[in-house]
């Protein structure tokens, strides 16, 4: 999906914090009941404008909804502006949005996505099928895009007609439609490069000026998915959270979209701010080499998971805002298996299950990690601490971003990673678990797995479909190279009058046409 | 200020005769002289530039890697490695960005975008606000500095020296921060960040306050030690003594025979400044969100992206440059031309 560096600046402003967090108005109760995500019976208003900040970085702003959006600013004017065929939703994986209903073929090969009724872009004209094939076939040329729509050829992108787009797959593929959440914009057939700028979409709002990576957009008044409440949105880019704190906490904006743990502790002292949190936003698993080198032995992975202290760890690393995870990635999917039997520490049998292992304790092994986002480093150095108790001496190595990324990832025994998408079970296991899968970060090949995967895949029918999720999450939660042993929650800010505000975890942030002012 | 011209540096008035014979080949040797500073100033930044390409060679990773995506084929990268001519070598592109400079062509970044549109926006803002820091810096630091040297070895003067040392040592960001939580968050006087409007400058003026003065203060600080040892040493010279004991109004003796005295001692200081004001506002720019070419810079570096920091370079250098070159003029005018 999108990129790991969207997230490089997060870390950046740690060192001032504790600075500024010494500025609170002291001696008042805790943050405002978190009103903003809106569970209360207030009707929502009409009118007002939405100032939000989102980080980014000028040197990177993009346009192109097909490109690169390494920039959160970018992406969410982008999805602001147009609209993909899915969307992230709260109680399923998959929401409607541009493609307002989908139908499997009985071989789950075969997917047609019936455009929504009313759908048009912001010049009058009907979405049509030719808009979404073209568009599509756009996407599919980027050249991370045979990872953006895996299974598909260009060619299996057609318009049955006005309204239908047939989709086909290489393989069974029951999830297809999640696939086509967060990066399926659909832009005008033929819209030139050159005319990105000002190229209509069919979002629920309108571009009114777009300068340096800040946007101002206006109500969409025709907008197929519903009223939208706001008159208008103000994006404004910055560069480093702390100063995106700072201007919430001056009332220069209304929200502070993902700004941070560290950014919530200041806020904590302000009756005035309220704090979101987004739980199962980001992933940041110890990723132990399955192929070969010293962890390929399952006992000593189970006896590193085993000697993690994963309470302390949300505790310390996230400041507590997160929650302890269970070593499967996709918690914030509906079909997570919660009955899993949670893992705690358990040093005892960690130590009997590396001394059956015939596990090197007088070694030293490096943990490589990176300074990416806020708490990783912290995370390798609290893990060191701990797995030593269980005698495995651990020397973690920091390494510059772009050498990790070159030289670590997908290759060391025993590195940090981190995930900040909000993603389902499925897409982990497709993206980095096969055995063929182009970004297998711990070179695991389970035979098991991949049958458990594409039993699932192939299943149509819900109820045996969940069945072999669990089966593929058991595989996972026994033998993979993952050490999952927590989630970070999402953290926006925002002032005590905005409400109506996206409740998901990753780029489900950016759902902002619910919003609205309460003033 | 700029009354070098009038008077001599043993400040007695030019002869008439003197004066007329001198005009001409001063002139000369004055231009003679920005000539040759300048075109040493344009070597100095050349040889920077190279400096920076090499620089940016060196780190770990390259521009393709930088700014690829989790999932892009190493035959992707390949290519873009090859589109972005990174495969050629790194004294080629050199030659070839350093020669379309002189058209105003500043490359194309690793994501596409030609570097002058990339800096349209950035560069004049850097330059108000370094304009205006230096500016203010110069006047706060005569004020100071000239009410110090005139009552010298007394309260205020021990007590301006005090303050103007530790103000130079603050680091920016210190200062910056110091500002921003008493002006902006404990009294809520002054905005914490600065917005732009949809022209792309900062959306009110009073978003400019907090990042000048947290760039002003520690320059202040500097050029204030510099004003007043300069106006000391002037203070020390014959002419000076004569026009206290004839009686002259201590304001009079300062305008006409202390300051344009130390006007190249001054100069020199300021110039220092404006190399120290644009470092200081890359962390000044970052903290105070202002959208200057900081924020590009770091941004272009994290990306390995060598046409936008040599770009940024470019832009700045030549900006330093300018400045330099007037401290020189100065000092040319004043005290005369060595060659």
């Amino acid at each position: 999906m999108l990129t790991r560096r969207q997230l490089l600046w997060t870390g950046a402003g740690i060192g001032l914090a504790g600075v500024l967090a010494a500025c609170g108005n002291g001696g008042q109760t805790g943050p405002a009941a978190v009103s903003a995500s809106g569970s209360a019976a207030e009707q929502p208003r009409t009118g007002g404008t939405l100032r939000v900040g989102a980080l980014g970085r000028v040197s990177a702003v993009t346009r192109d909804p097909h490109g690169t959006q390494t920039n959160e600013s970018d992406y969410l004017i982008i999805s602001l502006l147009y609209d993909t065929l899915t969307v992230p939703g709260e109680t399923t994986n998959t929401a409607p949005r541009l493609a307002g209903a989908w139908k499997a073929s009985e071989d789950l090969k075969t997917w047609r996505f019936t455009i929504a009724d009313g759908a048009s872009f912001h010049d009058g004209t009907p979405v049509t099928a030719e808009d979404v094939v073209w568009s599509l076939k756009r996407l599919r040329a980027t050249p991370a895009g045979a990872s953006r729509l895996p299974g598909i050829q260009p060619s299996g992108i057609t318009a049955e007609d006005a309204k239908t787009v047939v989709l086909v797959s290489d393989y069974p593929n029951a999830d297809l439609p999640l696939l086509t959440r967060l990066t399926t914009f659909v832009l005008k057939k033929d819209t030139k490069d050159d005319a990105l700028a000002t190229a209509p979409g069919t979002g629920p709002f309108k571009l009114d000026w777009f300068r340096d990576g800040n946007a101002r957009l206006v109500r969409n008044e025709n907008w197929y998915g519903g009223k939208v409440f706001l008159d208008a949105i103000e994006v404004r880019i910055f560069e480093s959270p702390q100063a995106m704190a700072n201007a919430l906490l001056a009332g220069q904006i209304d929200v502070a979209s993902n700004v941070g743990a560290v950014a919530a502790r200041t806020a904590e002292s302000r009756p005035d701010i309220q704090i979101l949190r987004r739980p199962n936003d980001m992933a940041m698993p110890i990723v132990m080499r399955t192929a070969d080198g010293p962890f390929a032995d399952p006992r000593i992975r189970e006896a590193l998971r085993l000697a993690v202290d994963r309470e302390a760890m949300v505790k310390q690393v996230l400041s507590g805002y997160g929650t302890v995870a269970n070593d499967v990635l996709g918690t914030g999917d509906p079909a997570y298996a919660k009955d899993l039997p949670q893992r705690t520490r358990d040093l005892a049998k960690a130590k009997s299950l590396l001394a059956e292992a015939g596990f090197d304790l007088s070694k030293t092994y490096d943990l490589v990690t990176t300074e990416d986002i806020s708490g990783l480093a912290e995370s390798a150095t609290l893990f060191a601490t701990q797995v030593g108790e269980a005698g495995v001496k651990i020397n973690v190595v920091k390494q510059d971003s772009a050498v990790f990324w070159d030289k670590t990832w997908l290759k060391a025994p025993l590195y940090t990673t981190y995930w900040g998408t909000n993603d389902s079970v499925v897409f982990f296991a497709s993206k980095t678990m096969l055995s063929d899968a182009g970004q297998n970060e711990s070179g695991w090949k389970e035979p098991s797995f991949d049958e458990a995967y594409r039993e699932a895949m192939a299943t149509a029918d819900a109820a045996k479909r969940s069945e072999a999720l669990r089966k593929l999450q058991q595989i996972e939660y026994e033998k993979s190279g993952y050490l999952l042993w927590g989630m970070a929650d999402g953290i926006d800010l925002a002032g005590s009058a905005v409400r109506g505000l996206p409740k998901l975890p990753g780029y489900g942030r950016v759902q902002l046409e619910k919003a609205w002012l309460a003033r | 200020m700029w009354s070098g011209a009038e008077t001599r540096v043993d400040g007695k008035p030019r002869a008439d005769g003197e004066a007329r014979s001198a005009e001409k080949p001063r002139f000369v040797l004055i231009a003679g002289h920005v000539v040759w500073s300048a075109l040493r100033r344009l070597a100095v930044l050349a040889v920077l530039l190279g400096v920076v390409f090499a620089a940016v060679e060196l780190l770990p990773g390259d521009a393709a890697s930088s700014t690829s995506e989790r999932g892009e084929s190493a035959a992707d990268l390949a290519a873009r490695r090859t589109a972005l001519g990174l495969d050629r070598p790194l004294a080629e592109r050199f030659w070839d960005w350093m020669t379309a400079l002189p058209t105003g062509d500043l490359g194309t970044s690793a994501r596409g975008e030609p570097v002058t549109r990339l800096l349209a926006g950035p560069f004049p803002n850097t330059l108000l606000l370094g304009g205006l820091a230096l500016a203010v810096s110069l006047a706060g630091a005569l004020a100071l500095g000239s009410w110090a040297a005139l009552r010298p070895g007394g309260r205020t003067d021990r007590g301006i020296a005090v303050v103007a040392t530790m103000a130079f040592a603050l680091p920016e960001f210190v200062v910056a921060i110091a500002l921003l939580l008493v002006l902006s968050l404990r009294l809520g006087w002054l905005p914490a960040v600065t917005l732009i409007g949809s022209d792309g400058a900062p959306a009110s003026w009073s978003m400019l306050l907090l990042p000048l003065l947290a760039l002003a203060v520690p320059q202040i600080g500097w050029n204030t030690r510099i004003v007043r040892a300069a106006l000391a040493d002037q203070a020390a010279l014959p002419h000076v003594s004569a026009a206290i004991i004839d009686g002259l109004p201590r304001h009079r003796i300062l305008t006409h025979h202390l300051l344009p005295g130390a006007l190249p001692a001054i100069a020199v200081g300021v110039a220092t400044s404006a190399g120290m004001l644009l470092g200081g506002a890359v962390v000044v720019e970052t903290l105070f969100n202002y959208p200057g070419v900081g924020a590009v810079l770091a941004g272009a570096i994290a990306d390995r992206d060598t046409p936008v920091v040599a770009g940024v370079v470019a832009a700045t250098g030549g900006a330093i440059s300018v400045v330099l070159l007037l401290a020189d003029l100065v000092r040319a005018r004043t005290v005369g031309v060595r060659l």
